[in-house]
């Protein structure tokens, strides 16, 4: 039943185009077909195929992203009827993510910001230069499970163990767990400082908040 | 449309009294400025034409979109010469202000050694190689092991450039951790005025750093005027993006262009995140942050030297998101543009994405850097990069020391004269006789390039030597330099008043500089 309409919409996931996945959503909802099927079975197989694709190396960045856009698109047209319905998507967990104050680096927050979205987080982005305090009120306010912190300077590196003491402080951990990245960042300092995870690169970055959230 | 050659060299004539059998022999530092003349011209991947299209949509670019400024003397400096400024910060720059600085920035900066003698000369088809800065790990030619650099490595990865022949000016290499880490900047530049007497290249966290960095320098030289007239290091500045100029990068500019003081100023676009994906796109929007550096620069001292970009239009991999130090496909374009500007270099060459000494670091070093000679690059630096710049292994640099030897002979103006036509020769010689026991082959055989790394011997005498890999003898070379070789030592008053800077930044609970104490840094 409705094998060419999940096609399609598997398709316009794989293909990154927001627009198409809104409507054939909207379609769906007026084919009958329930809101999370239309999810489980028509926009996430598009989802799981290009991230796949992605970690053989034939798909680039980019055509992850638009994906996650595609999705989001989708998602949002199924919202008012699954509202009405009093269903929910599961999501995977809250981040809040930044890099640390004194520090205006920005591309490998938003990779990591884009990939934990796409791939079923809700992420609170905090932007760079970030005040220390600002991600555990932030945390505290959205009762977070993540805090990322971002750091690309030796210097500035020491800010990502002011926040863990900050969350500590706060009495938020251990229920929030904190990830650090960034290129001078390594598994030992995330030790040192306490954190919880920590990855080379942005897609190991998604693995390790599944696994911290046992997802 | 084709590639063009582009004639640039404006001085690829040795001296008549010009001894080639003292190259041979030469003290290399002291002759390189004779040896200048690397290649003598420049083969232009862009035509003219496509030049001028890059410039005229940096104009465009500055005009409709506009940049943010984050310095208030910048932006009253552009405001007082007509910009428009919106939104705080957004400066749109009409197209005259940009032709004004270019025309009043120089188109030659030398920079001289240690001692005040010429030693590079940033113009037309002249290249010098030298390595990077800042690596965050060391492959340690010792041991093949990647591990976190300590002060102690900067001081050997400064003394082997300082005896590398064909490393002509040097950067700080790696980035200590066994130092206060808000002023590493202090401890690399005192490690390195002490190790070479070669040009420097230097990075620094702050505009207190900078500012200290020239007050250093000033003790060396001898005096603010005698840097000025005989500048032995240049600052390399790092700007956020070509429409992002962030406070310190504007900060330190305006201390430099103050100082007259040459400075590379660098925009940093990255095609597909920051920037277009498309090369022209990405080149033409750093090239605008560029020309906001040269309008700055030019508006605070008219004269003032500035080093442009000669590397950009490179992407992130999109697939791993690393970002690669030696992708083919801009490759001369940031060249071209900078030769149609006639304007000073700074490029990038001799680094690899590899994680080791191996095939790929050789492959990638040598292409990367024989392209940019033959692109007219001035200042090549990152030689001795590994990892995409996160490490450097003092093992690669030598190879490409070794590359860059092979590419000054590849590419050196060529002598045709009655000397080295050698017709009387040939006819006293005849059909029947060897030029062997010449006087005539004596003088010129050292002329051509040996090789000090790679191998050449006879199988059975390899096997007698080592039988070793170029790694393992580039290693071995490392050693044997560390071992062997002691830089001139500085005197000991001038030791003591750069250490005194270092000391006074220790002193500064945020490793604040000397000089700002007493006036801060555009005083």
């Amino acid at each position: 039943m409705h094998e060419e309409q999940f096609n399609a919409m598997r398709q316009s996931i794989i293909d990154g185009a927001p627009g198409q996945a809104s409507e054939l959503a909207s379609k769906a909802l007026e084919l009958g077909i329930a809101p999370l099927e239309a999810i489980n079975k028509g926009f996430v197989p598009g989802l799981n195929h290009i991230g796949e694709q992605f970690n053989h190396g034939e798909a680039f960045l980019p055509d992850l992203v638009m994906a996650g856009e595609a999705m989001t698109a989708a998602v949002s047209a199924l919202e008012p009827e699954m509202q009405k319905r009093g269903i929910q998507r599961e999501i995977l967990g809250k981040v809040v993510l930044g890099t640390v104050k004194g520090d205006i680096h920005e591309i490998g927050k938003t990779l990591v910001s884009t990939l934990l979205t796409a791939s079923g987080f809700q992420v609170f982005d905090l932007g760079v230069d970030v005040p220390i305090e600002r991600f555990a009120e932030k945390a505290r306010e959205l009762q977070a499970d993540i805090v990322g912190v971002s750091a690309l300077l030796t210097t500035t590196m020491q800010g990502q163990k002011s926040v863990v003491e900050s969350l500590d402080r706060h009495g938020l951990r251990p229920r929030v767990k904190v990830i650090v990245g960034g290129a001078p960042v390594t598994r030992d300092w995330a030790e040192k400082i306490g954190a919880d995870g920590y990855g080379e690169d942005a897609m190991s970055a998604v693995a390790i908040a599944r696994s911290l959230l046992h997802k | 449309m084709g590639p063009t050659k582009l004639i640039v060299s404006r001085n690829h004539r040795l001296p008549r009294n010009f001894d080639w059998r003292h190259v041979a022999y030469a003290d290399f530092q002291r002759q390189h400025f004779e040896l200048e003349a690397v290649v003598n011209s420049v083969w232009a991947r862009l035509a003219r034409e496509q030049c001028q299209q890059l410039h005229d949509a940096g104009l465009e670019i500055l005009e409709r979109t506009g940049a943010r400024l984050f310095n208030e003397e910048a932006l009253a400096l552009v405001r007082k010469a007509g910009a428009k400024i919106s939104d705080g910060n957004r400066v749109r720059f009409p197209a005259r202000l940009v032709e004004q600085a270019l025309s009043t920035v120089p188109k030659s900066v030398t920079l001289y050694d240690r001692n005040g003698r010429p030693a590079m000369r940033l113009e037309g088809a002249n290249t010098y190689f030298g390595p990077g800065s800042d690596c965050l790990n060391i492959v340690d030619h010792r041991t093949g092991e990647r591990r976190r650099p300590v002060l102690q490595d900067v001081v050997e990865a400064i003394r082997v450039c300082d005896a590398l022949n064909d490393i002509s000016f040097v950067m700080s290499m790696f980035m200590p951790v066994d130092v206060r880490q808000d002023i590493t900047d202090r401890y690399q530049l005192e490690v390195i005025l002490h190790n070479t007497t070669k040009p420097i290249v230097f990075v620094t966290y702050e505009t207190s750093g900078c500012v200290d960095a020239v007050a250093m320098a000033e003790a060396v030289a001898g005096g603010v005027d005698t840097l000025r007239e005989k500048p032995f290091l240049a600052c390399y500045i790092n700007v956020t993006t070509g429409l992002l100029h962030n406070a310190d990068a504007l900060e330190k500019l305006l201390f430099l262009a103050g100082k007259g003081l040459p400075a590379l100023y660098i925009p940093v676009v990255s095609g597909g995140t920051t920037g277009p994906v498309t090369m022209a796109g990405c080149l033409a929007l750093s090239n605008a942050g560029v020309l906001v550096g040269l309008v700055i620069s030019q508006l605070k001292r008219e004269g003032t030297p500035i080093i442009i970009p000669g590397f950009g239009g490179d992407a992130l991999d999109m697939r791993t998101m690393v970002d690669p130090y030696c992708g083919p496909d801009p490759r001369g374009m940031p060249e071209a543009l900078a030769h149609f500007y006639q304007l000073p270099m700074f490029t990038l060459g001799g680094a690899s994405d590899s994680k080791l000494v191996d095939q790929q670091a050789g492959i990638e070093a040598a292409l990367d850097m024989l392209v940019d000679a033959v692109c007219g690059g001035h200042l090549v630096h990152d030689c001795g990069y590994l990892e995409s710049g996160l490490s450097g292994s003092l093992a690669q640099l030598a190879i490409c020391n070794e590359v860059a030897g092979w590419i000054r002979h590849a590419c050196q103006p060529v002598e045709i004269s009655a000397e080295t036509l050698a017709l009387d020769l040939i006819d006293q010689v005849g059909p029947d006789g060897q030029f062997l026991k010449l006087p005539h082959t004596r003088r010129h055989m050292r002329e051509r390039w040996y090789p000090t790394l790679f191998e050449r011997d006879t199988y059975s005498g390899w096997l007698a030597k080592s039988g070793k890999s170029l790694g393992e003898r580039a290693a071995e070379q490392v050693s044997q330099i560390l071992a062997t070789h002691h830089c001139e030592p500085l005197s000991p008053a001038v030791a003591e008043a750069i250490h005194r800077i270092v000391q006074h930044a220790e002193a500064m609970p945020g490793g604040e500089s000397l000089a700002s104490s007493s006036g801060g840094p555009n005083a």
